[in-house]
């Protein structure tokens, strides 16, 4: 069993015995996984490569149903209901739940419909309130003063980093509960990494996060409780510091040590 | 030794590589020599006379011309709805257990000779239209009709090819923002695939202005412009399957030559607009 | 309703239609299919394969000479089409690679694969029935090959190009010389794919019925002088369709059965090959 340590604040979020399987695999890709994630907290999920860390965040937002015949069990808790119900209204989750990806996603669409999306998306067609909520999640992202004089031009034609802070945008606009990052600085250069994690430790006043990361220091700087993953289960979570300074389970302790990985 | 046959292999590459461009050119030279008779002879008036008239030496190219436009206008018609939807069906909403059977009989139906389509429009379509409309039931409608079954898989295929490069990431992210399928087709995928399928769609205007085997079974041959759809009317590829081996004289055969090589300079036009202005993206395998 | 409602109502309505437009689609496909099937498999018997072309009533006619004009018709199109093409798909992909000249001929052949190829028909009637004073089969196998060659050109130049250039360094490296790297090396690595090349290409022009009216013409008796006119599946098809006599019409649409099952075969073990190889 893993090693939990006790979350003392609110959880937004609660896994109980989860498990996934891809429609290409015959044995679980994530076997009776188990873990709390805190309200306004940032939690950090890291592992080698393949350990299904990515594949635990993507369930949060059920983006495996866009893909046939993967099978979830168990249940992730959310808002007191079992998000994995077959009847969940997907579309509604999903705007409540956010995602950032791990290559900055900007729509064939001007910067300013870019962040106007999803909230077009939830009917909001009046003007002056699209514009206030758009420079809002603009500011958000701190990327207002870098695009505010060209709102109507492509999105395209931004940076790899401004981009991305483009689609946090896109995603803060519609105010959801909680935002998933899935390696969101692996495409991006140090400066533009550093402008997205202090982004992300600042947005967590206001929204729940989960960030997969594959550098662990990345994951050291940025959140509150970090989960440490292994061939498809979990092996600790714990704080941050904690859990990087002294790790309760031996394989934690080798997998920072960089035994392995 | 080596050496020599090293430089010949290399040079027997190249000299088959540029007798394509030759081929090119001495089609275009050939057919305009040959038009060379009727160009004198009409002149521009060729292109806007509405007389057809072999017995009488006379030979104006409009009502093929015309004939042409809008059969393939009307097949565009039928046939572009119905591969975007094809296409839409195939690339986001089919169950992946009948994306790729459907996907491949598609393929395949695009390489059924299309002299058999024409074949089913003769014996099959031409009926129902008389019954519907009376009359022979051969002409514009049923011709366009028949291209625009005839093209569709081509179009729905390349189309759909065109929509799946649209990377997943990015209709991963509108999902995540709550768009349903609907909403990423729209505002995602098209946009995204927008060069792709316009270019698709105009190789298969393309294809279909040139194609004659599906529609001289059942345009009839008539040289005359009708308002009515449903009368025998005549085509440029129509025209010249029915009447290159009739011709009798040197104008007539000069006049079909050069019928030829407007064909060929609409098609190489418009297929060159699709591909260098749309489709410029190198495609990959 | 509410704008959410009304975002999935209108989401249900656009994917029914365009499931309907599938459905309609395929149903027209489906139904040329089966007409080709059914009267395709009746028409079918012994005698269309041992009796040539006969007058309607005079005794029972077949298609042997359309089956052996069209063999030799295509027979001797791939004859020149492949190696030609091969060829000239290898100074793309070896020779010339990114050169202006190599984009040009890329840029022309896929032009030419869609260009109408009964304008193909018109020019080989100009440089060849016309010199020659009459129809004959080697006209017909020209046009064919004409319009095989850029669609072999295209698919060697990109099966060559999936070859890995480590695979040629290390040719190289041994000292071979360019044409055995190429002879050797390369085309073994690429052979699946050219293969396939060649087996589309030929199921490509086998349905060709447009190019052969004015340069193969036709023939009702048998015939294996390329030098005269001679008959084939497709012309056959044509001029039996659209005569009055019911038997000609029967075996209108056997030769289309035969040619459909011979050009959907070819597609299919072509896939097969590539599928075979990215199995591998």
């Amino acid at each position: 069993m893993a090693t939990i340590v006790n979350v003392p604040e609110e959880k937004v979020l609660h896994v109980n015995n989860f498990e996934f399987t891809y429609a290409s695999s015959d044995t679980p890709n994530i076997k009776k996984l188990s873990m709390p994630i805190a309200k306004n907290c940032v939690t950090a999920l890291i592992g080698p490569s393949g350990c299904g860390k990515t594949t635990l965040l993507r369930s949060f937002n059920r983006m495996h149903d866009l893909y046939p015949g993967n099978v979830y069990a168990g249940e992730v808790l959310f808002e007191g209901r079992n998000i994995l119900n077959p009847k969940e209204d997907l579309i509604a989750l999903r705007a409540k739940i956010g995602m950032i990806f791990q290559k900055p996603t900007a729509f064939p669409m001007s910067i300013f419909d870019n962040v106007a999306y999803g909230l077009r998306l939830q009917g909001i067609k009046n003007r002056s309130e699209l514009n206030d909520k758009v420079e809002k999640a603009l500011k958000d992202a701190a990327i207002w003063n870098e695009v505010s004089s060209r709102l109507k031009h492509d999105a395209n034609g931004l940076s790899g980093g401004q981009q991305q802070r483009l689609c946090i945008a896109r995603a803060i606009a519609v105010e959801p509960e909680i935002l998933l990052f899935d390696e969101p600085t692996s495409a991006l250069d140090p400066i533009s990494t550093q402008g997205i994690e202090m982004l992300v430790s600042e947005l967590k006043e206001r929204v729940s996060i989960v960030i997969v990361t594959h550098n662990m220091q990345q994951a050291a700087r940025v959140s509150d409780y970090t989960g440490f993953m292994y061939l498809g289960e979990l092996i600790e979570l714990g704080q941050t510091e904690e859990l990087f300074v002294t790790p309760k389970e031996k394989l934690t302790e080798e997998y920072i040590t960089g035994k392995f990985g | 030794m080596s050496v020599i046959i090293d430089k010949l292999f290399a040079l027997s590459t190249k000299i088959t590589a540029l007798s394509v461009l030759l081929i090119v050119a001495w089609i275009f030279t050939v057919l305009f020599q040959h038009s060379m008779e009727s160009l004198n002879a009409f002149g521009f008036d060729f292109i806007t006379e509405t007389k057809w008239a072999p017995n009488l030496e006379k030979f104006g190219a409009l009502p093929a011309i015309t004939g042409s436009v809008i059969s393939t206008f009307l097949a565009m018609m039928l046939a572009v709805p119905i591969a975007i939807g094809v296409a839409i069906f195939l690339s986001e909403i089919a169950h992946h257990r009948l994306k790729a059977p459907v996907g491949i009989s598609i393929e395949l139906l695009a390489a059924i000779p299309s002299v058999v389509y024409g074949m089913w429009g003769l014996f099959y379509f031409v009926p129902i239209i008389r019954d519907m409309f009376g009359g022979l039931g051969i002409g514009m409608l049923t011709a366009g009709i028949v291209l625009a079954i005839m093209i569709l898989p081509f179009m729905a295929a390349v189309t759909r090819d065109a929509m799946n490069t649209t990377p997943d990431i990015l209709k991963e992210s509108a999902y995540a923002l709550g768009a349903t399928k609907w909403d990423v087709v729209k505002d995602i995928v098209i946009p995204y695939a927008k060069a792709g399928i316009i270019g698709s769609l105009i190789l298969a205007l393309g294809r279909a202005i040139g194609e004659t085997m599906a529609v001289t079974f059942v345009m009839g041959n008539v040289h005359k412009i009708s308002t009515d759809l449903t009368a025998p009317a005549t085509s440029i590829p129509v025209t010249l399957a029915n009447e290159f081996t009739e011709a009798d004289t040197d104008l007539y055969f000069s006049s079909l030559f050069e019928l030829s090589l407007i064909l060929l300079v609409i098609s190489f036009t418009i297929i060159s607009i699709a591909k260098f202005y749309f489709l410029r993206r190198k495609r990959s395998l | 309703m509410t704008y959410r409602q009304k975002r999935i109502a209108i989401n249900n309505i656009v994917m029914t239609l365009s499931t309907i437009s599938a459905l309609i689609g395929l149903g027209f496909l489906l139904w040329i299919l089966g007409v080709l099937v059914f009267n395709g498999i009746e028409a079918l018997n012994i005698g269309i394969f041992i009796n040539e072309g006969a007058p309607p009533g005079y005794g029972e006619s077949g298609l042997k000479h359309a089956l052996v004009g069209q063999l030799l018709i295509v027979l001797y199109a791939t004859a020149v089409g492949v190696p030609l093409g091969v060829l000239a798909g290898t100074y793309l992909s070896e020779y010339a690679q990114d050169s202006k000249l190599a984009q040009t001929i890329r840029d022309i052949s896929d032009i030419m694969m869609s260009a109408p190829s009964i304008v193909i028909g018109a020019f080989v009637y100009a440089i060849i029935v016309m010199p020659m004073g009459h129809f004959s089969g080697y006209a017909g196998a020209a046009a064919l090959a004409i319009i095989m060659i850029p669609i072999i050109l295209r698919t060697t130049d990109d099966m060559l190009q999936l070859v890995p250039s480590t695979l040629r360094e290390a040719a190289f490296a041994l000292g071979a010389p360019k044409y055995k790297v190429v002879i050797q090396v390369v085309y073994r690595g690429a052979k699946a794919g050219i293969l396939t090349g060649i087996l589309l290409g030929i199921a490509r022009v086998a349905g060709e019925t447009a190019p052969l009216l004015f340069t193969s013409f036709n023939d009702n008796f048998m015939n294996t002088d390329m030098s005269q006119a001679m008959a084939s599946l497709t012309v056959t098809m044509y001029n039996y369709a659209t005569s009055p006599y019911e038997d000609w019409q029967r075996l209108g649409w056997a030769a289309a059965f035969i040619l459909s099952m011979f050009i959907l075969g070819l597609n299919i073990i072509g896939r097969l090959f590539l599928l075979r190889k990215r199995g591998k």
